[in-house]
This record gives C-alpha cells, structure tokens and sequence, in this order.
C-alpha cells in the first residue's frame, strides 16, 4: 500500500504499525524508527548506505552481525522485492539461524531484531503477519485451519493418542476426539474427528472475562493464556462443540516435564501444552510448531495429523492455495469428478463438504470431507476403543468422580 | 391497609441490641457451625483442586463445569435484588405498611450480595488470579463479556447499596446514641463521621434518587438484565436462550426475596416480642407480594414449556422434554405452587392465615427457587445443540463440598443478621416515627 508513495505516515498508519509490532512482541521504537527510513529508502528519498549507517549499530548490537547478512532484510530496502518481506517467516527464520550461531537466547533476538523484520513486512504489501486489525478487512494473512477427510478415516484413533502424548493433557481430556456413529442415512460406521474448531467467530473467546481465551491476531489460532485464566469456565459452556477440558485436579504430567519451547509461544505468553491445575485447556493447533519452535520442518504441521496414516487430516494456511489442506481438497476433487455428458448442470464434483453446525454462528476453521451427522445420529462402540489405546474416554466416570469422592490425595486428573 | 406503628417506644426498637439471651448464643453457635462445616470442606477443595465437586466438563465426559455453585450464585442474587426492590418501593411510592421491614430487606440485600460474590470466588479454578486478572483486562473486557458486565453491575449495587443503607442508618444512631451500649462507641463515631442534622433533608432527597435508581437498575438490568444474559445470549445450550429468561429470572428474584424477607421478619417478631412493630398487617401484605410472584413464576414456566414442546426445534423440545420428566423440577414447580394455592387461599378465608404457615412456606418457595435455578444451569448444559456425545446427558448430583456451600452461605447470612443487629436497629426509626421531625424537636 505503501510502495510507492510519498512518505506519510497518517495516525492511523502509525496506530497500527505501532500496535502490530507491539503485539508481536518486538521493540516497537526500533522497529518504527527502522521502518520508516526503509520506505524513505524505498521511495528514493535516503540511500541504502545511509540507512544501514543510521542502523549499522543498533542492527549489531540486536543481531550480533550486520543486518546485510540477513538476506531477507537487504532485499527488502532495495525497494523492488518489498513484497518479499510478505514471508515474515523467512525473516524469522533467519533471525533463528543467527541466534543459534551466536549461541544468545533465540527470544531475545526475535523480539528486538524481529522489529525490524516486523516493521518491514507491515508496511510491505498486504501488512505482514501480524497486522490484521480487526479494522481491516482485507486482511490476508495466515489462518489456519483443517481439512479433514472424515472419508479416509478409520477410527484408529491414532491421532487421539499422538494429541495426548505431546501436549502431555491428562487422562480423558482428549483434545482431538473421534466419534464412531451411527446414523439414518449412512451405512455403517462413520467417523467424526473433532478438534477445536478454532472458529472465526468464536463464542469463547468472546465471552472470557479477561480475554485469557483469544485469537491469535497473526494466524487466527484460539489460545487459551494459561498465566491469567481464573478458570471461570464460561468459554467451556459457551462453545458449541464441547471441545474444553478444564483442569480439574492436578495434571498427570508435571510442569518440569514440560520444557518452555511447548509452552511460550512467540509472542511470549503461556498457550502451549497442558494447562496447571485450575485453568482451562483445549487444542492449540500445535502453536509450539507453527512458532518454529519444534524445528522448522514442523511448521504448518500438527502432531494429529502427522500421526493420520489415513491421510484425513490436513492442516495449514487456509488462505494460501498452496497449503495442505486446500491441495487436498482440490485433489479429492479432481479425482471424483462428476459426469457431464447426459446432465450438464450437474456440479462439477460429487463431493460432500461441510462445516460442523455452521448455524451456530462460529464460522469454523475446519472443514470436513464427508457426511454430516445428522440430528438422528448416534456414538457406538468404535473398531479400537479408547481403552485398547491407553486413553480414557469418559473423563467423569474414570476420573473424576474417584477424585471427587476420594478427597485425601485421591486421584488426579 | 396500614399499619400504625407509631405508637411503638423507641426502647422496643433497641431491644435487640439490649437483650441477652440463650437463644442468640444457639442461634450464633448454629451460624458459626455451618460456617465452619464449609470451611472444612472448601479446604479441600483448595487443597486438591476443583475436581473434589461432582462438576466435570461437557462433552466427551458428559458432566457439567457449571452446577450448585452457580445455581446458589443467581438465587443469592436473586434475593438480593428483591430484596431492595422491596426497600426502594416502600421508599418511592411509600408503601409505608412496609416501612418495618424495609432495613431488613436492605440488610438482606447486603448479606445476600457477599454470598453470592462468595459463590463466584469458590466456583473457579484460580481464585488467587481474581484480582490481579480480572482489575487489569476490565476496560478491555467489560463491552463483550457478559461475566464482566455481571460482576461490574454487582459491584456498583452492591456500594449502592451499602451507601442507601449508611445514609438512613446515620439519621438513627444520631438520634438512639443515648440508648445504644457504649461498648461501640468507636463503631458509631465511625458511622456518624461529618454528621450534622442540617444533613437530613439532602439525604431524604438522595435515598429517594438512590431508591428511583435501583427501581430501575435492579429489574431491567439485574435480575432481568445481565444475570439471565449470562445464559441467554449464548449459541451452544437449547435450553438456555431465549428472551423469556429476563422476565423469569425476574420472578423468581422477587419470589425469594419475599420469602426471605417474611423469614427473618418472623424472626425478629418471635424472638423479641415485635407484634406490635411488626404487625400481623405486615405479613398479610407480604404474604399476597409473595403469591403475586409466585403467580408469575409459574405463568413464566407455563411460558417456555408451552413453546419448548408444541413444534418446537429438536434440540429445545429434547430439553424441555427432559426437564419435564424430571421429578424434581415438579418438586421446585409444587413447592411454589403449593404456596401460592396457600396464600389465594387464606386472602379468601382469613382465618386460614398464620404467620408460622407463612415462615414455612417461604423456606419452601426458597428450596423451590434453588433448585430450579440449579436445574436451569444443569440441564441447560445437558441439552446442548451438538447431540452426538454418547456420554451426554451425564448425571450430576453435588457433591458434599458444593452442598456445603450452601449451608455455609447460609451460615454467613444469619450470622450477620445476628452482628448487626447488635450493633444497629434493624427497623428504622422513622417506621415508628412517622413525623420524625416533629418528635425531635
Ligand atoms: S470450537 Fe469451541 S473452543 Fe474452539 S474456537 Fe470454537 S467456540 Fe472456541
Ligand atoms: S475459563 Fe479461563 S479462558 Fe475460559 S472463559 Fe474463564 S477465564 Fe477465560
């Protein structure tokens, strides 16, 4: 938007950079300083050599190195590739990368030199990971979400199990779920995979008291704060899909056992992994791996979908064509394609696709591949139980009620 | 229909604080045992977590994260609401009949009000954070939440409250200080602080806009305001939304305020010999307030189950069915019912009317009110729109520690009926002196 303009930064420009790198966490001076002699540069009216004199040190001093060794940021000033700065991954990423050669804390170089980075990829075109204001509608950046295949699974809940072992939740709060059912007009047995549906319009997050339950500005992930929760329960009764497992007693996995790359996200507040005692948790789309946090080949993956053998699940950036879920859709399109010949106003395709109760208002994130259950539609017994997977399914009767009744150091849960 | 207290001395207003006697010290006992029994119970509960309730999470699990705690919150608050609807009538349209009772039912309103803050605090998992995360995300929170507009429109009844009341008790210690014990003098020069009797007028005139305020304040945003909202606006419950949960919060407010009310009336008449201050008159006219309301609690239930069973959605018409067939919704709807048939029936035949019939009734329109409001927040969550959870409708009876909650409110409410009245008269002065100026000058 700001190419090629003069330099002006209207209040409202300034607002929401400020606001933008604010969030991320970065430093919010640096970072504005920075980014707007970048765009005096891009607009011809500083040099480049001027610029990097101006910033020679502070970028030393952040990265320990000069910032015309991150490819990411000299390629952004020279005014033509801006638009590059739109993958503030790629400047993440590389920011990363110094930091483990320097051997200094990965937070620290995030936050100060991500400034500049974050202060780049605002105003280069469509604003940059974290700049989607509620005001702008045209926002364009990550969200993610789910493709799930409900035709491909086979209830093996293998994704049941891989959620609970690297989030550490405790016994019966199964943050992804899977339904076997039965119904009117389906035969057989039929699946639904449930995770959080990290909605759009989410109920719970509307209705947290202190805004512990949020959306992620930068990618639409619905978090829960585990530092301020009080643990009111409003977001659990208010979403409509019964996907919130409270804390009710002490977790099953320890805090030691947990190290802080599961747990702090990037922008430095406790989201990830199991909640403490007396807070609120439910799946977090693996926000330790879309951080990076967890390497760089798990970004854009979860741990549900990579335990899938049935290849249902697909998760990734809805908003790009290129990610895993929207690839498999458009495949599992192509491949059941409808027949033209005698009825040519048919749909292109025979493939059923649905959001779960959409009426609810919530605009869900993920998307299901498959038949919808209907009103009439009941759980069975599936092909593996929970139980034959060492996991609990009814988290009151196996869990609770003993901890309630045995109140000297009974269970835990 | 008047009653003419103003013959009554003002030793006999005082005697509460005066007497000495064994059935204070049982009753004080009683109150601090309750207390006490709770305080047991809720140490456990901060010991090992909220998993010592019988609350779990809906879902999978097929139990309920909301239950008696937030059943008692909303019938604590519903006491307190009407309790000072009551107050602030007799004040605004002088219903004067009631004047006797309306410091109870002010002081009502204060003790119902901590209970309920009490529910909230021991409802969530993390009471230490309630200051240090609710203060700070207030401005941020308070135009989405409906939690936060609750404990905000608390907040400010509450101190409305507590300031309506001060003004009204200052104007009567001033002019009882030589009959109060001297013992508290430090507790009335606290409460006199600044008082100079050129105050009086300014203060009648501001209990009145203090009164006009809560008229409006306490139905249309209260009770039929935000405390029904909590429920009303959300998608994911049938049994819950709807407009009709206003009006019918409403009532059953009113309801329980009026069988509180008639509660401790009762006992002060009986145990300080207060016929004369409270006369028979008062408690008749309670008596028809409470089958008025009890009438309109019935007609707001007949409301939604007419429209929850005839062609209704699925989903509502599951959950009202449900709620029909379960017994003890019928014993919450017959206590009330059986109350109001007593009261139309002793309007015709007078004779019919006692005050000790009255006292038991009201506990039973109270037990009737708590449990359907705890019905309400239980199978609310039992009935939810997304169907196919095997393990939903669990069941849910509370366990000993939340029961205990109950009894421990309770325990706090009668205990401070008990300190107060040693410390203030519970019946204002101006019940017995209806021109007051005229008898102080
Ligand atoms: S599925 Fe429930 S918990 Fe998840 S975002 Fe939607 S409303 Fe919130
Ligand atoms: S339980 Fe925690 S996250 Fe959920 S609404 Fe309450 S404070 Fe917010």
């Amino acid at each position: 938007m700001t190419d090629d303009g003069p330099v002006s930064f209207d209040d409202d420009e300034e607002a929401r950079m400020e606001r933008a790198l604010a969030e991320a966490g970065y430093d919010t001076e640096l970072g504005m300083e920075m980014a707007k002699d970048a765009q005096r540069v891009a607009a011809g009216e500083l040099s480049e050599a001027a610029f990097f004199d101006r910033y020679h040190e502070d970028v030393l001093d952040d990265f320990g190195r000069d910032a015309r060794e991150l490819p990411e940021l000299r390629d952004d000033v020279d005014g033509e590739v801006v638009a590059d700065a739109d993958d503030p991954d790629g400047i993440r990423e590389s920011l990363a990368a110094i930091a483990d050669d320097e051997g200094v804390s990965r937070r620290e170089v995030m936050k100060k030199g991500g400034a500049a980075a974050m202060a780049l990829s605002v105003f280069a075109g469509g604003g940059g990971a974290a700049a989607t204001g509620e005001d702008d509608e045209s926002y364009d950046g990550t969200r993610y979400g789910m493709v799930i295949n409900l035709n491909n699974c086979d209830g093996c809940l293998a994704c049941v199990k891989a959620c609970e072992q690297e989030h550490g939740t405790s016994r019966g709060a199964n943050w992804m779920y899977v339904f076997t059912y039965e119904d009117e007009n389906q035969d057989g047995e039929n699946f639904l995979v449930r995770p959080c549906q990290h909605c759009t319009d989410s109920p719970c997050t509307k209705v947290c008291p202190i805004g512990a339950r949020h959306t992620r500005e930068q990618d639409g992930l619905v978090l829960t704060d585990y530092d301020i929760c009080i643990g009111c329960r409003y977001c659990e009764v208010s979403c409509p899909y019964g996907v919130n497992y409270f804390q009710w007693g002490e977790p099953d996995v320890p805090d030691a056992e947990i190290d802080d790359d599961h747990q702090i996200d990037e922008r430095g507040r406790w989201v990830g992994s199991r909640p403490p005692k007396g807070v609120m948790g439910k799946c977090t789309f693996c926000v330790d791996r879309q951080d990076g946090q967890m390497g760089e080949e798990k970004i854009g993956t979860t741990s549900c979908e990579d335990a899938c053998a049935m290849d249902a699940i697909h998760f990734g950036d809805l908003n790009d064509e290129e990610s895993a879920p929207n690839q498999h859709l458009e495949a599992y399109k192509q491949a059941h394609q409808n027949d033209h010949s005698d009825w040519e106003n048919r749909t292109d395709d025979i493939v059923s696709t649905f959001k779960l109760m959409e009426e609810r208002g919530t605009n869900p994130n993920v998307q299901y591949i498959g038949n919808e259950p209907s009103e009439h539609a009941r759980q069975v017994e599936g092909p593996v139980a929970y139980e034959d997977m060492g996991l609990v399914d009814d988290r009151k009767q196996e869990v609770l009620d003993n901890g309630a009744m045995a109140t000297d150091g009974g269970e835990e849960a | 229909m008047s009653a003419d207290v103003s013959g009554v001395s003002r030793e006999v207003l005082v005697r509460p604080i005066q007497s000495r006697s064994k059935g204070y010290l049982l009753a004080l006992a009683a109150s601090l045992g309750a207390i006490g029994v709770w305080v047991f119970f809720y140490t456990q509960q901060l010991e090992h977590g909220m998993i010592v309730t019988n609350l779990a999470d809906w879902g999978s699990g097929g139990g309920v994260p909301w239950g008696l705690y937030i059943g008692a919150f909303i019938w604590w608050v519903g006491i307190a609401h009407g309790g000072i609807i009551l107050s602030a009538a007799v004040r605004l349209i002088g219903l004067d009949t009631y004047q006797p009772v309306a410091r109870m039912a002010e002081l009502l309103t204060i003790a119902a009000l901590t209970c309920a803050g009490l529910f909230i605090l021991i409802h969530v998992g993390r009471p230490d954070r309630l200051v240090t995360s609710v203060l700070p995300a207030w401005p941020t929170r308070v135009q989405w939440s409906p939690l936060m507009w609750d404990v905000t429109v608390i907040t400010a009844y509450f101190v409305l409250t507590a300031t309506y009341l001060m003004l009204t008790i200052r104007y009567d210690i001033h002019r009882l200080r030589d009959q109060l014990p001297d013992v508290l003098e430090p507790v009335y020069q606290a409460l006199l602080i600044g008082y100079t009797e050129k105050e009086d007028a300014v203060v009648e005139r501001m209990v009145w806009w203090v009164a006009f305020a809560i008229i409006i304040m306490a139905p249309l945003l209260l009770h039929g305001g935000v405390i029904p909202w909590l429920f009303a606006l959300l998608p994911s419950m049938a049994g819950w939304s709807g407009g009709v949960q206003g009006p019918s919060f409403l009532s059953i407010a009113l309801t329980s305020a009026v069988s509180g009310i008639i509660i401790i009336a009762a006992a002060f008449r009986w145990a300080y010999d207060w016929e004369e201050l409270i006369p028979d008159v008062v408690f008749r006219g309670l008596a028809n307030w409470l089958g008025f309301f009890s009438l309109l609690f019935l007609w707001l239930q007949l409301q939604q189950v007419v429209t929850g069973i005839f062609a209704a959605p699925t989903t509502l018409q599951h959950a009202t069915e449900v709620k029909l067939s379960t017994p003890v919704y019928w014993v919450a709807i017959g206590l009330v019912g059986v109350t109001l048939a007593y009261v139309f029936a002793s309007a015709l035949k007078p004779s019919l009317f006692s005050i000790p019939a009255m006292v038991v009734a009201s506990f039973a329109v109270l037990v009737g009110t708590l449990v359907e409001k705890t019905l309400f927040v239980v199978e609310g969550l039992q009935h939810a729109h997304f169907q196919l959870y095997d393990g939903v409708p669990g069941t849910y009876v509370p366990s000993a520690v939340e029961l205990s909650a109950v009894l421990g409110t309770a325990g706090i409410a009668v205990l401070f009926f008990l300190v107060v009245s040693k410390v203030i008269p519970v019946v204002e002065l101006h019940a017995i002196e209806a021109d007051h100026e005229e008898v102080d000058h």
